[in-house]
């Protein structure tokens, strides 16, 4: 697969979602909410534990809450029951003709379309957070948060490509995404910061790919500058990204040997 | 009446010919009701009690809200189909029968997933939430208020689309119907807290019934009851005034 192709189905998918008017219209709508009712949850519970909450203020958990929002709900959250719908009715084995990895033009196509959404939700959120709470609280680790955003996008699809690859076998993948997406919630620290979780799932999730996803570029626009957690999304991404591409490649010789 | 009785038993019959999936879909909705019980506990164990709501108080309304969801959203599935059906006209079968076209339409189609809301909520409150008879009586009195309102509500926003000609406003409804009703009413102050009893009355779906079962209080057991009556009106009176504006889609299969 050439360089050009994949940075061709990155345009053309950013392009595609950043002329959905609607769609990012309902988007931000729903994310609005969403932040506005969660944010607002743990900045009482901050201010009823005396200003701080295992060194997370009010405003660091406002910050922290719209940037995890905002790289979750970026990406279609039913994307594996897609891809498995896609396997399942023969879309990915027409995919498989052309002259160029599916997993590959499939993980540009989805990055390219959570670009200008993760974009827009962000700033968004940047917006609610600053009006609600305040300013972030150390600007400059917003640096490392903006690409560690992009990083936690494309952790999520490689999972997701690698959770869904299933359909390859048992040819659905309908409810996994449930149960995907719940995993992300707690141990991803989607809605709540893993320095609050108990001891145990806390270092049971340093063993999982979901913090990559939510929790790191959300720590980041806190107000924690530790460049280290992006190694982090960098190692999980090369993982996952090896774990997908096995298990597309096992599954295609799959369908080529007993149909699509 | 007796046409609306084989309705249901019909719908009963299409989910229980695949018991399998059946279980498979409940079980999904279980433990994904499960994780926001872990989520409420672990909030509420790290931060103590918040608005007078603390570790148990959460749990009933979790109870109460995945009953009320799954009565709601599993035996009257169009419910949040309405707009959808206004909009694509697929409403044709159902108006050339000979039944009410409205309750036939929220009887006609279970969703098996939220039938694992059901038996989740049922099951949190057996174990979790002390169930002694009065409180358990409470409990059912107050889910069905919920369950009424909470159709009421989707019925009323989806039928919005036989006059805006659109049927985001029932899904958005539905959506934030749900995510509002989850959390704690009283942590919530001026304009959302306003919302959350009037537009979107998330706080009467959930919050306001988890207080009855705890707290048993006439003056808020009347204004329940009031919401839901409210809102089944209104929801029964815009679809039947929305079916006077709807133009057939052509399809006979779908209804």
């Amino acid at each position: 697969m050439t360089h050009r192709a994949v940075v061709e189905a990155v345009r053309a998918a950013a392009h595609r979602s950043a002329s959905d008017g609607g769609g990012l219209v309902v988007s931000v709508a729903f994310y609005v909410v969403i932040v506005g009712t969660l944010s607002g949850l743990w900045r009482v519970a901050v201010d009823a534990n005396g200003g701080d909450l295992a060194g997370y203020s009010a405003v660091a958990l406002t910050w922290y809450i719209i940037t995890s929002e905002a790289a979750i709900v970026s990406v279609n959250a039913r994307h594996i029951e897609d891809i498995g719908t896609d396997i399942a009715h023969g879309t990915v084995a027409v995919e498989m003709l052309r002259p160029a990895s599916v997993l590959g033009i499939r993980m540009a196509t989805e990055v390219g379309r959570g670009l200008p959404k993760v974009v827009v939700l962000w700033g968004a959120g940047a917006v609610v957070a600053t009006v609600v709470a305040g300013a972030p609280p150390r600007p400059a680790a917003l640096l490392l948060a903006a690409p560690s955003l992009v990083l936690a996008i494309t952790a999520n699809l490689f999972a997701q490509h690698t959770v869904a690859a299933i359909a390859f076998w048992i040819r659905d993948a309908g409810s996994v995404w449930f149960l995907y997406l719940k995993a992300v919630f707690i141990t991803g620290g989607m809605i709540i910061p893993m320095e609050l979780l108990p001891d145990g799932l806390q270092t049971a999730s340093l063993f999982m790919p979901f913090r990559a996803m939510a929790y790191v570029p959300a720590r980041l626009a806190a107000g924690y500058w530790e460049p280290a957690l992006l190694l982090e999304q960098v190692f999980w991404i090369a993982v996952l990204a090896v774990v997908a591409n096995a298990a597309f490649g096992a599954g295609e010789r799959r369908l080529q040997v007993v149909g699509g | 009446m007796r046409a609306l009785w084989a309705t249901v038993r019909n719908a009963f019959a299409e989910v229980l010919a695949k018991p399998r999936a059946l279980a498979a879909q409940m079980a999904v909705m279980m433990i994904n009701d499960f994780v926001w019980v872990v989520f409420w506990v672990l909030f509420f164990d790290r931060v103590g009690t918040l608005g007078g709501w603390d570790r148990d108080s959460i749990i009933l309304l979790q109870a109460v809200l995945t009953t009320a969801g799954g009565l709601s959203l599993g035996l009257f599935a169009n419910a949040r189909r309405i707009g959808a059906m206004a909009v694509g006209g697929d409403l044709d079968a159902v108006l050339a029968l000979p039944v009410a076209p409205l309750p036939f339409v929220l009887l006609r189609r279970i969703e098996p997933v939220n039938l694992g809301d059901l038996a989740f909520g049922v099951g949190l409150f057996a174990v979790a939430c002390h169930p002694t008879p009065g409180r358990t009586l409470v409990f059912v009195l107050v889910v069905l208020a919920s369950t009424i309102l909470l159709t009421g509500f989707l019925v009323l926003t989806g039928a919005l689309a036989f006059f805006i000609g659109r049927s985001e406003s029932g899904e958005l409804g539905f959506h934030a119907m749900l995510l509002l009703g989850a959390y704690p009413v009283d942590l919530f102050a001026g304009a959302i807290r306003i919302l959350l009893f009037t537009v979107v009355p998330a706080a009467f779906v959930s919050a306001v019934p988890a207080r009855l079962v705890d707290d048993f209080e006439a003056g808020r057991a009347v204004a329940l009851g009031s919401a839901a009556a409210v809102f089944a009106i209104a929801a029964a009176a815009t679809f039947t005034l929305g079916l006077r504006r709807y133009t057939s889609g052509s399809i006979w299969t779908r209804a």
